[in-house]
């Protein structure tokens, strides 16, 4: 049984990519909405239709054709990242959140955009050693609140 | 909790999304009279029965759509993206 554990990631580079459907970067980038998939280290996500996240470095943003309709922000200091670790961490989500956290809903790899604790966060199901795990990215300004109300959900399963 | 389908993200819970309100077509402003643009702006049908109405996924894909909801029973259908004409997957 693992233990639940909460991290702050925040410092991982994270790179935000909007680029229009016909673009040489929308090609590369791929994947569909609401899916995510690991590249030479990086998690790349595609969030929205039109939005990829890519978490871990910048190389693979850094080889991207931005040419077109296409743009690349860092959001590294101005989005949060957390990570829920445990058996039970999709117990914990549901304390806080209205996606359907059960595996056929939100299998490994699965990401949506969502209010979690009334705050509009990007989740990204990314397990550890097959044990369930959830990315949480918010605006940075909500740290201490979002750790603080999911700490609070997750005081209820500890020791379960 | 309602369940809003949204035609990207599927069915989501409608605290997630922004309700945009009845859904109209806009009037041409090159000929629209003033009555045409104050019924447009500020009067609205409110039946007891199908609406077609603006939902924002806020939350989710940052999507606006449209959707035909019910006002008496609360049932939702045939949710549509901007330029679509038939309705997308629930
Ligand atoms: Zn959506």
């Amino acid at each position: 049984m693992a233990d639940l554990t909460l991290t702050n990631l925040t410092p991982t580079p994270k790179t935000t990519i909007r680029a229009a459907a016909d673009t040489a970067a929308a090609a590369e980038l791929g994947l569909t909405f609401g899916s995510s998939e690991r590249r030479d280290g990086d998690l790349v996500v595609r969030i929205r239709p039109d939005e990829w996240l890519v978490i871990g470095s910048t190389a693979t943003v850094d080889a991207l054709d931005l040419s077109g309709f296409a743009s690349r922000i860092d959001t590294t200091h101005s989005r949060l990242l957390f990570r829920l670790t445990g058996d039970l961490a999709a117990k914990v989500m549901e304390k806080v959140c209205s996606l359907d956290f059960a595996d056929h809903m939100t299998p490994n790899g699965a990401c949506a955009g969502a209010s979690v604790a009334k705050t509009t966060c990007d989740i990204v199901r990314d397990d550890v050693d097959r044990v369930p795990s959830y990315l949480v990215l918010c605006d940075t300004s909500f740290r201490d609140y979002l750790r603080g109300a999911i700490e609070d959900a997750m005081t209820e399963f500890v020791g379960a | 909790m309602l369940l809003v389908p949204c035609p990207n993200c599927g069915p989501r819970n409608a605290a997630d999304l922004t309700y945009r309100g009845e859904s109209h077509a806009r009037p041409d402003p090159n000929t629209a009279t003033r009555e045409e643009w104050r019924t447009y702006l500020y009067l609205r049908d409110n039946p007891s029965g199908w609406l077609r109405e603006s939902w924002y996924c806020s939350s989710g894909c940052r999507t606006h759509f449209q959707i035909e909801r019910h006002t008496f029973t609360g049932e939702l259908r045939e949710p549509l993206l901007p330029g679509s004409k038939t309705g997308g997957e629930s």
